[in-house]
């Protein structure tokens, strides 16, 4: 990974970072409603693996936290907005913040339902194999989605297939109060990818630098037309699984244990470490972010909630093929 | 024009659409090689490659999610379920992905998938014999459309192809081997939403829908042989649903029977049914009478089945009730 790449993903995950800390704040003061499931914990992987993408790619993002947008490049007051329901976002009101959808930089949107991605994100790969494209797909999914049944039918349908699709497993420990112990069979994730005699792969999703080795190499594979991969990146939710979340159901200890693996401080600490960071430049980066944070929320406040019968728009389009 | 059989039609479409346009694929279990349980893809592998057309695991889900996520990014997939009623094996991808994704994306794409269901009671009991068309009216941003002959089967299926919107093509086995003139030429389609009047009269109006419909018509013949006329409505499209032709028809007859292969209860009947509550109260001079499947499953044996599925005795006797 070269220098500019590297502080390009450590200020994407900064300003992740912020804007989550901000949007809790919002949500906290009633300011916007809102169901936000915060990343907080997982920018690192999120951010790295999404820079492996060209901007033809196309992006099945999961349902934790804005580091998926913010490193696709999507303006974080659009974000802000979908969070508000409100106009100028990119789902005018329909989705809420869980639905973010950018056509341009082929952001799919969202399934609401867990392991909705899975089937979606084949059927991108077959298209991309149809027209004959070199395209892939990135598909972002928890430990807990990776028990859904269309996981089972799409990766291996990608598999026989041979589409070009990444499924990347952002695992946390926790589905919502359920840790992966108890809820999964295998250890690592990535040990299922033997049942679709795909390659799978379990990197440390706290460093970007073998997040981003990891995927590139993934992506590359799928270009090739030599089919899906499976990359597992162990990471830890160190948030609730929702804004207000009580989480009684884990100790203080586990979560202040993962606290200090934070991969936010150990990336900049390396980034300090390799002479790429300054004091100075950290306080400038960190300035600039939260000026476009201000920035951003200051836009969302200004503008309208969509008109009540926009409500009846969108659910059939008006074309046809001619 | 040509005579040829429902299954021959419904075929011609796909070869024609999948001339008329490279984005068109098809796919489902068994569709390739095999050329589909019912044989209607029988050799379109051959003809159109097989990334275009192409067998698949068993695997309901990923089918129909994977046609939104090709619809998606660019082309028109036909994708084939063996029998109608695995549709509800993929009802998430069904209900809340294809009908809900580009709602729920404010818009951001438009979603032309066909789902080709093969619908109706052949003696294969509970979970291979229903025509389910109803649950899926109840479901917002799904097209529905069920052909009674072949010309509506090319013509509805050519048009569902076209269309921008998912659509769930419902095809009875029992019509496959009907015959009928059909149009050959490329242009032909028939617009979806729009009723036909296979037969038009004054005194009753007897909706039916896919099978029904033939069975509709003996029924209108016999009663015509006594003295009545009966104008029977093919509905053909369920979503978007023609309300105007049957409140006219109403309108005139102010009598009306509806002859479907769902249950009862809140089947297309009942709808039907509250369309003219609202819209036509006052012209009813009688009830509204359903023929529909009491609420039960579909039972196997060939005596249980033709003793819930409705047939031309119940839709005559349900006539000649209103017009006694």
């Amino acid at each position: 990974m070269d220098n500019q790449l590297k502080l390009d993903i450590y200020r994407k995950m900064l300003l992740s970072r912020r804007l989550e800390e901000r949007i809790a704040e919002l949500i906290k003061a009633g300011q916007v409603g809102g169901f936000m499931h915060p990343g907080v914990g997982q920018e690192a992987l999120q951010c790295a693996a999404i820079a492996t993408m060209r901007p033809d790619d196309y992006l099945l993002y999961a349902h934790r936290g804005v580091a998926y947008w913010v490193a696709r490049g999507i303006p974080i007051e659009k974000i802000l907005c979908d969070l508000a329901g409100k106009e100028g976002g990119t789902n005018r009101g329909k989705g809420g913040v869980m639905r973010v959808v950018y056509p341009e930089l082929g952001v799919l949107g969202e399934s609401g339902t867990l392991g909705g991605c899975f089937p979606i994100a084949a059927g991108a790969g077959m298209s991309i194999k149809v027209k004959g494209e070199d395209k892939v797909v990135l598909c972002f999914f928890g430990d807990g989605t990776s028990n859904r049944g269309t996981f089972h039918e799409a990766v291996n349908l990608s598999a026989v297939r041979r589409l070009p699709v990444v499924f990347i497993c952002e695992n946390n420990g926790w589905a919502v109060s359920m840790p992966t112990e108890r809820s999964t069979a295998v250890k690592d994730i990535s040990a299922r990818a033997a049942g679709y005699n795909i390659p799978g792969k379990t990197v440390d999703g706290n460093d970007p630098e073998a997040v981003y080795d990891a995927v590139k190499e993934a992506v590359e594979r799928a270009r090739k037309g030599l089919g899906p991969s499976l990359i597992e990146c162990k990471t830890y939710r160190l948030w609730g699984h929702w804004v207000g979340d009580p989480e009684n159901y884990r100790s203080r200890e586990e979560v202040e244990k993962h606290w200090r693996r934070d991969p936010l401080p150990r990336f900049e600490q390396k980034l300090l470490d390799e002479g790429l960071l300054t004091d100075k430049t950290r306080a400038e980066f960190e300035a600039e972010v939260r000026a476009a944070i201000d920035k951003a929320v200051e836009f969302m406040r200004n503008q309208p909630f969509p008109k009540p019968e926009t409500a009846l728009e969108d659910v059939f389009s008006e074309s046809t093929a001619g | 024009m040509p005579t040829i059989t429902y299954a021959e039609a419904i075929r011609q479409a796909l070869i024609e659409e999948m001339r008329r346009d490279p984005s068109v694929i098809l796919y489902g279990e068994d569709v390739a090689n095999f050329g589909g349980i019912f044989r209607i893809t029988a050799g379109l592998k051959d003809m159109f490659g097989d990334e275009r057309v192409f067998d698949t695991p068993i695997s309901e889900n990923a089918l129909v999610g994977g046609g939104v996520g090709a619809a998606l990014t660019g082309l028109r997939p036909v994708v084939e379920l063996q029998f109608a009623d695995f549709l509800f094996t993929a009802g998430d991808e069904v209900v809340l992905k294809a009908g809900m994704w580009r709602y729920g994306h404010g818009g951001a794409y438009k979603i032309p998938l066909v789902v080709r269901c093969p619908s109706g009671a052949t003696g294969v009991g509970p979970e291979h014999g229903q025509c389910p068309e109803a649950f899926f009216m109840h479901a917002p941003g799904l097209k529905i459309v069920s052909p009674s002959n072949p010309a509506d089967a090319k013509g509805l299926l050519k048009s569902a192809i076209r269309d921008d919107n998912p659509v769930l093509y419902f095809e009875h086995k029992l019509l496959y081997a009907t015959r009928g003139e059909v149009p050959e030429h490329e242009d032909f389609t028939v617009p979806l939403g729009k009723a036909a009047i296979p037969r038009e009269g004054d005194d009753l109006t007897l909706v039916a829908i896919s099978a029904m419909v033939p069975k509709a018509l003996k029924v209108a013949e016999r009663l015509a042989a006594e003295g009545h006329s009966i104008e029977v409505i093919d509905p053909r499209s369920l979503v978007p649903f023609d309300r105007e032709t049957i409140i006219e028809s109403v309108k005139k007859t102010g009598k009306i029977v509806v002859a479907e292969e769902s249950y009862r209860t809140l089947g297309v009947g009942a709808e039907i049914g509250a369309i003219l509550l609202e819209n036509a109260l006052e012209y009813l001079d009688r009830p509204l009478r359903r023929v529909a499947i009491p609420d039960v499953p579909i039972p196997t044996a060939a005596v249980l089945e033709a003793f819930v599925i409705p047939n031309e005795e119940k839709i005559y006797q349900a006539c000649r009730e209103l017009l006694s």
